[in-house]
């Protein structure tokens, strides 16, 4: 892997799976000794990178939090690309939920 | 040549499509208090939205990247969730305004009431989003647009002082009533660069997958479309003045606006102007939903796009159909849609440098852009503009308050 700015190339980038499905955007990195170890994403994270106002918008966003390991990174360009699929993560479950709802009305695949 | 035909038909739709309430209120009531004074505005905003809107194309066709991306990486969380926020609200303004304005028309054109056609508004367009493909809904909603070219006619025929049309050009302060000049220059730059207009047309250009080598086609789109966009203004304007200033007329109503047409081109110009309006903050509505949704759906990461079908992008989806049930919650409650344009042009005034400042940052990132970062000439012009939107959005608040929305 090409050397990366971890603040500038990863922290607030999309995040993609393996089938190029937009699932979420990198809210915080877990650092172990100063090696990343992990990507966080979810409203979970949010609180602790927006104080009041995250904390708001977390609450709203259901407080979900995904860990995903550093090595499930297949690749980094203008968007972070992992390894698996998105349900694989745990990731746009959000998506994934209301789905069903959506499909109900009439001409939602068209 | 098929390709030719469809940068004309894209630069059609655009025409039909840059108008929207906030130019329509703007223009004609500037025209209406002060004659041809501020004609010199109007170029000043066409070119500021050329410069951000090719800027931000460039951006999606090398990046990828879309305005609320790039807001996020390039000033993090924290202020990226503040212009976020700040966005979503005046584009919930605009939208409920814009609504509004389509249901007046369409009041004027069927004579129905307004509390019975605001419903049927709402649903209207959101069946129109949902069932119809958006290159379709560009193309039908600029087409009708164009019949507000019944403004450019209608300015010709009035055969106004065109000496002092030209003399309009010329930067100057009005000596009557200054604050209430600086206010409409303030409103008439704001409606000319309203974000989400910046916001729709960078993730247009990444749905319709553009690449390096669409740049060219970005500025000729930019330039083009929003420089005959800014022709209309002209021509709304030059209408206002002719027509209220001389009857001492303030346009409160949009029904107001159309009738510029009347006095000079009799009932077939009223019909034109309505159905043109109808058309064009009918399409803008649409533009001002979608890049709610696009903006939202960007910062948190979220699947989105209008050529996934609904269930494509379903967080996408909700966002739209939510901002469509909020702006008739606020239009319903009987807020006058003309004023509810004020006051949303004049707050997305001072929302503009959260969205441009992150833009100019990333058109000058080497890492993103390569050989396709910005040259001197947008540098030069993007620091201009910059400039003037920080003051912008420092004095229209004031200059609201002073003016009392530009009532006195």
């Amino acid at each position: 892997m090409a050397k990366v700015h971890i603040g500038k190339n990863v922290l607030d980038h999309q995040l993609l799976d393996k089938n190029g499905r937009r699932c979420g955007n990198v809210d915080d990195l877990g650092i172990e000794d100063d090696v990343v170890v992990a990507i966080y994403s979810g409203p979970g994270v949010w609180p602790q990178r927006a104080g009041w106002i995250g904390r708001l918008a977390g609450w709203i966003g259901g407080g979900n939090r995904v860990r995903i390991p550093w090595d499930e990174v297949a690749k980094i360009d203008s968007a972070v690309h992992l390894k698996q699929t998105a349900a694989d993560y745990g990731l746009g479950s959000g998506d994934d939920r209301l789905r069903p709802y959506l499909e109900k009305i009439p001409g939602s695949h068209r | 040549m098929s390709k030719l035909l469809n940068l004309a038909l894209g630069i059609l739709a655009a025409i039909g499509g840059f108008v929207d309430i906030g130019d329509l209120v703007f223009n004609t009531a500037a025209g209406a208090t002060f004659g041809y004074q501020l004609m010199w505005v109007i170029p000043i905003g066409v070119v500021g939205i050329i410069v951000y809107s090719e800027m931000c194309g460039r951006v999606a066709a090398v990046s990828g990247k879309a305005v609320f991306d790039a807001v996020r990486e390039r000033v993090g969380f924290k202020a990226g969730l503040f212009a976020l926020i700040s966005s979503e609200l005046v584009n919930l303004l605009t939208l409920a305004a814009e609504i509004g304005g389509v249901a007046i028309a369409l009041q004027l054109l069927s004579g129905l009431d307004y509390v019975v056609l605001l419903p049927l508004t709402v649903v209207g367009l959101a069946v129109v989003v949902w069932t119809t493909q958006l290159d379709w809904i560009e193309r039908i909603f600029g087409y009708g647009g164009l019949c507000l070219l019944v403004f450019a006619v209608a300015a010709v025929k009035l055969g106004p002082p065109w000496v002092k049309v030209g003399n309009g050009f010329i930067p100057h302060l009005a000596q009557n009533n200054p604050w209430l000049y600086l206010y409409f220059v303030v409103g008439l730059l704001g409606a000319a660069m309203t974000p989400y207009e910046v916001y729709f047309y960078s993730s247009g250009g990444i749905e319709d997958r553009w690449t390096p080598k669409d740049i060219g086609l970005n500025r000729a789109n930019a330039i083009v479309g929003y420089g005959l966009g800014g022709f209309l203004s002209l021509a709304l304007m030059i209408t206002g003045a002719a027509v209220f200033l001389k009857h001492g007329i303030n346009p409160e109503h949009l029904g107001t606006i159309a009738l510029g047409t009347e006095e000079p081109l009799g009932k077939i110009g009223l019909l034109l102007a309505l159905v043109g309006i109808l058309f064009a903050v009918g399409g803008a509505s649409i533009d001002t939903v979608f890049s709610g949704a696009y903006n939202l759906a960007q910062f948190f990461g979220w699947e989105w796009g209008r050529y996934r079908h609904p269930a494509g992008a379903p967080r996408f989806t909700l966002t739209w159909l939510v901002l469509f049930v909020a702006a008739f919650a606020i239009v319903v409650t009987g807020v006058d849609p003309v004023m509810l344009t004020e006051y949303a042009v004049i707050f997305s005034a001072v929302a503009l440098p959260l969205t441009y400042i992150p833009i100019l940052l990333v058109a000058n990132d080497p890492e993103y852009m390569r050989a396709n970062r910005n040259g001197r000439l947008a540098n030069v012009l993007g620091l201009v503009y910059l400039v003037m939107i920080m003051v912008i959005a420092i004095t229209a608040i004031p200059l609201m308050l002073i003016t009392n929305v530009g009532q006195n």
